[in-house]
């Protein structure tokens, strides 16, 4: 009996379509990718309630000592004096009433510097702030503050 | 004299490619930074749907440094803030409730009592619609 001729298997791992996804994942990337305008690091608060920021939204965050950076949403944030709060915060409303603030302040400043800042955006007719916070967890609920 | 002609290969050269993409690739990786997007939305009032919250008519939440609550001159904890409110939001779903923190207090016990004031429709099953956030200016000018 003639036995037939078994067929070579190629041993070589497909690299064809390697190029097709790594420029996928370029794209991905390149999409979903988030500018930041404030790196100030800071310890945020943690809540439950989280509500999605707007893209552009202006930026003031407050570092635990009280140092003030702000940011009109599109160029990088830059320190300010806490007097100079008001007039960074009635410019970006003169420019656009509707625009959003994110206050970004460390969990441990003293509420005073928080207060300032508030004070400035009720004067300068600021019409919402997102309170920039971290997701609680059952464990970090726990610990308090 | 024969002169020999090198021929010249006309393809764009790709075999670089993947190398660059994964180079790039790499590249948003490290360099992509997860940032927290998120926040607990507060509404300012604008002067012309303003008016002035009755104190007497209202519930005054202090809050001491060390994150110790007072409500309405109680002390409670924060997990008691809700039932004591249930009752009176009953009564008035639109019952006025005024956050007020010690200067010295630190931000995040604030943002502890917001934010639980803003979980009440899933722990008491109401709304606290009507929050105010004085500031020290304007507890200055209109605190009587």
């Amino acid at each position: 009996m003639r036995l037939s001729v078994r067929s070579v298997q190629n041993q070589g791992i497909p690299t064809a379509s390697m190029a097709d996804i790594a420029f996928l994942l370029i794209i991905f990337f390149m999409v979903t990718i988030n500018f930041e305008v404030d790196k100030t690091q800071v310890f945020l608060p943690k809540t439950q309630i989280r509500e999605e920021i707007p893209k552009k939204a202006a930026y003031i965050s407050i570092t635990e000592s009280g140092q003030i950076r702000v940011s009109g949403g599109e160029e990088i944030s830059v320190p300010v004096h806490p007097e100079d709060v008001l007039s960074f915060a009635a410019d970006v409303v003169a420019r656009d009433p509707q625009k959003q603030f994110v206050l970004k302040a460390d969990k441990s400043v003293p509420y005073r510097y928080v207060d300032g800042v508030i004070d400035s955006l009720k004067q300068a007719k600021a019409s919402v702030i997102y309170l920039l916070s971290e997701q609680e967890t059952v464990d970090s609920g726990a610990e308090g503050g | 004299m024969k002169l020999k002609r090198g021929s010249v290969n006309d393809e764009i050269p790709t075999a670089s490619m993947a190398d660059i993409a994964f180079l790039l690739i790499i590249y948003f990786m490290v360099t992509t930074t997860f940032a927290a997007t998120r926040g607990i939305d507060f509404s300012l009032p604008q002067e012309d749907n303003s008016s002035l919250v009755d104190k007497e008519e209202s519930v005054l939440i202090e809050i001491q440094p060390g994150g110790v609550l007072l409500v309405d001159n109680k002390p409670l904890p924060l997990d008691g803030v809700l039932e004591y409110l249930k009752p009176k939001l009953e009564r008035n779903p639109m019952k006025p409730v005024i956050i007020r923190a010690n200067e010295m207090t630190e931000y995040g016990y604030m943002v502890s009592v917001f934010d639980e004031l803003r979980q009440a429709p899933e722990k008491i099953g109401l709304e606290v619609k009507n929050v105010s956030i004085p500031t020290q200016r304007e507890i200055n000018m209109f605190w009587y």
